[in-house]
């Protein structure tokens, strides 16, 4: 290569239809890949990071901030106006819209993400599901009874115990029953069919495989759009509260390998068999007795990708640019390695201790955590408010360690270390999880943070530590400081303390 | 005249006892000595010895908080304004009125009854932090105009009493 000039970037410029931490994190890319970047915001958020980051900003209207990102005719019109060649969608927002990424297409300009078939082919759950089934992947069994109770009991019999027995048209665990052996599975049914009656008006019930104690285990793939696909290895995402993640790993807690092996190749076989474009996620249940499940196919940039990257070695956004640009996968299976462990924990403005409510409030004080092998995933700035308008997820932090014990140890110290006050947080609770004897031994589920409630429940605050904090609150306080610093004994007035 | 501030819903008061040649603070009725200690919102205090670092932020959430950060973990301090240890004492002396937003906790009055001055009539909770409203001068309580549970923003009316020549 001759010394001074460059290659030619991939695109010219790209528009980045997102915000927060997600949009800095692609334009950060995009720089580096010396493609001109164009964030898009609303009113509300005219000086937000990732619209001073970019190298220009567009405002979009909506009668609120979220409609105003979801409004795909106005962001492709700004895309084709200031010149721009290329979408990145994000996560969220658009990014698996499939009618989006058809009017991306039809406008002439490229989507960095799946094509829209596929996109609408994953999005669907019952398709998406049929075409896992079709193509080997495993897919929970079930099967729904019908009039003749015999044969019911014979097909749910065959599926295996426990069984769970759900009402067709049913929620909210009415008609729904855990079945532990078949003795017992005649009765369930006509209980089940009856409440189903009752609470429904309709008494169809049907018959899963009840998975206990399930683990999140996903894939991270590539596809070239033509029937060649890798996978990056797997995360785990089993720590969750309201039925989000909260805590991420690569590779998952311990696994055994025949298993792994085993749902990584599921995973490659079923973007394979769609043709998949770009990068994507296969999500999988996982039970305590081995067996794997087809969850879901995400078509778009996961939340957690930084993990996948730290112990890839590789830049999941680039190669993303590059699949979208036609350059093909970027790496071939054999070349796709893990080295180490890493641990993403998701920010978010919330209060563990009272049912993880949003918080709102402002940030007044933000420090970030320092180190090797710390990335501080964000967008944020002192000053600014946080409202109720987006999702409540402030920032990510991702560490990297030889392994897990190392990558715990230095995700506690940094988020330790980090700062951010001004309003209720999730970050203590995060150090508790990662506390738990239980989490060190890698023993989670999808119940983890209900089935630990009680450990994870704040310390009281003993004498000492609570006299401490007292004192740090009354030196924090202005009026309270001018009391001891400015005025003369023998007594300062402590009217008029606001400060 | 003491600070008052709450923790975990307890009232706290730390009250400057000496100001040299060094700090003392009366902490409900515990002694501190403080050497040295740091105006700025991340810097470390001296106390009984010890080196204690601290980050803290004020923001005012409907009522002013102090977010303190001690050993990696973050205490939520409520300043109680001078003003709300007289709340409900206006100076039409015939309203309560709230002192910053909350909800009614309960109610200990009922209409037609007679009251004492400083005698409870409503209590408040507004962040975590329960507050008793009292009578603002002897009389018969005319109405209250909330019910417990319902909410209310800073300076609603929430109860009145009969006027004084009635009385």
């Amino acid at each position: 290569m001759s010394g001074s000039e460059k290659p030619k970037p991939l695109f010219g410029k790209v528009l980045v239809a997102n915000r927060g931490e997600i949009a800095v994190r692609v334009m950060r890319t995009l720089r580096a890949m010396n493609i001109a970047s164009v964030a898009i915001y609303h009113r509300v958020e005219r000086n937000a990071v990732h619209a001073r980051f970019a190298d220009e900003a567009h405002e979009i209207r909506g009668e609120t901030p979220v409609a105003a990102h979801l409004d795909a005719d106005a962001i492709i019109a700004i895309a084709r106006s200031c010149g721009a060649d290329a979408i990145h969608p994000g996560y969220g927002f658009l990014s698996e819209n499939a009618a989006f990424a058809r009017k991306v297409a039809a406008a002439g300009l490229s989507f960095i993400g799946p094509d829209a078939d596929t996109i609408e082919l994953m999005g669907d759950k019952i398709s998406a599901r049929n075409f896992a089934a079709a193509h080997g992947v495993p897919v929970a069994p079930s099967v729904q009874a019908q009039d003749d109770i015999d044969a019911f009991i014979t097909s749910a019999s065959a599926i295996g115990f426990p069984l769970l027995i759900k009402a067709a048209a049913g929620g909210g665990g009415k008609g729904m029953s855990a079945v532990r052996d078949a003795s017992e599975l005649r009765e369930r049914a006509r209980i089940a069919a009856g409440e189903a009656q009752r609470y429904f008006g309709d008494g169809r019930i049907y018959a899963e495989v009840y998975v206990e104690r399930p683990r999140h285990i996903e894939v991270q793939v590539l596809g070239d759009g033509k029937g060649g696909a890798i996978h990056l290895l797997e995360r785990e995402c089993s720590i969750q509260r309201r039925f989000q993640k909260i805590i991420e790993e690569a590779p998952s807690a311990p696994l055994p390998e025949a298993t792994r092996g085993a749902i990584c190749e599921a995973a490659v076989r079923l973007a394979a068999a769609a043709r998949y474009k770009n990068a994507g996620t296969v999500e999988f249940i996982l039970g305590a007795d081995g067996r794997f499940f087809f969850l879901e196919m995400n078509t778009r940039l996961q939340v957690e990708h930084p993990v996948t990257e730290m112990i890839c070695g590789i830049d999941l956004v680039r190669t993303q640019i590059e699949i979208a640009a036609g350059l093909g996968l970027p790496l071939s299976q054999s070349e796709a390695r893990a080295n180490g462990h890493a641990i993403e924990c998701r920010l978010c403005a919330e209060d563990p201790d009272s049912g993880f409510l949003p918080a709102t409030g402002s940030i007044r004080l933000l420090r970030a955590p320092a180190g090797e092998h710390v990335r501080f995933e964000n967008a944020l700035e002192e000053g600014q408010r946080v409202t109720a308008d987006f999702d409540p997820m402030l920032a990510k932090l991702v560490v990297w360690g030889k392994d897990r014990g190392e990558a715990t140890g230095r995700m506690i110290a940094a988020l330790r270390q980090l700062t951010i006050l001004g309003l209720r947080t999730n970050i203590d609770y995060l150090v508790r999880v990662l506390e738990t004897p239980a989490f060190r031994d890698g023993a989670l589920h999808t119940g983890f943070v209900a089935e630990h409630a009680d450990a994870l429940a704040p310390a009281p605050v003993e004498a000492r530590l609570r006299d401490r904090i007292l004192i740090a609150a009354a030196l924090g306080q202005r009026t309270f400081r001018d009391a001891i610093t400015l005025v003369e004994e023998p007594y300062a007035s402590m009217a008029g303390w606001r400060n | 005249m003491p600070l008052h501030l709450a923790l975990d819903g307890e009232k706290h008061s730390i009250e400057i006892l000496r100001r040299k040649p060094h700090l003392v603070l009366n902490v409900d009725g515990r002694i501190y000595e403080i050497p040295e200690w740091s105006a700025e919102p991340i810097g470390e205090m001296v106390l009984d010895g010890n080196t204690v670092a601290v980050a803290r932020a004020i923001e005012d959430a409907g009522r002013e908080t102090c977010f303190v950060r001690i050993d990696g973990r973050t205490h939520e301090v409520v300043l109680i304004d001078p003003r709300e240890e007289f709340a409900g004492h206006d100076a039409a002396r015939d309203e309560i009125h709230a002192p910053m937003p909350g909800a009614i906790v309960s109610i200990h009055k009922s209409a037609g009854e007679q009251v004492t001055r400083g005698e409870t009539v409503i209590t408040i909770e507004s962040m975590k932090l329960q507050t008793a409203l009292a009578a603002p001068r002897d009389g018969r309580l005319r109405d209250v105009l909330k019910k417990p549970g319902e909410t209310f923003d800073k300076d609603e009316l929430l109860a009145r009493l009969e006027p004084a020549d009635e009385a």
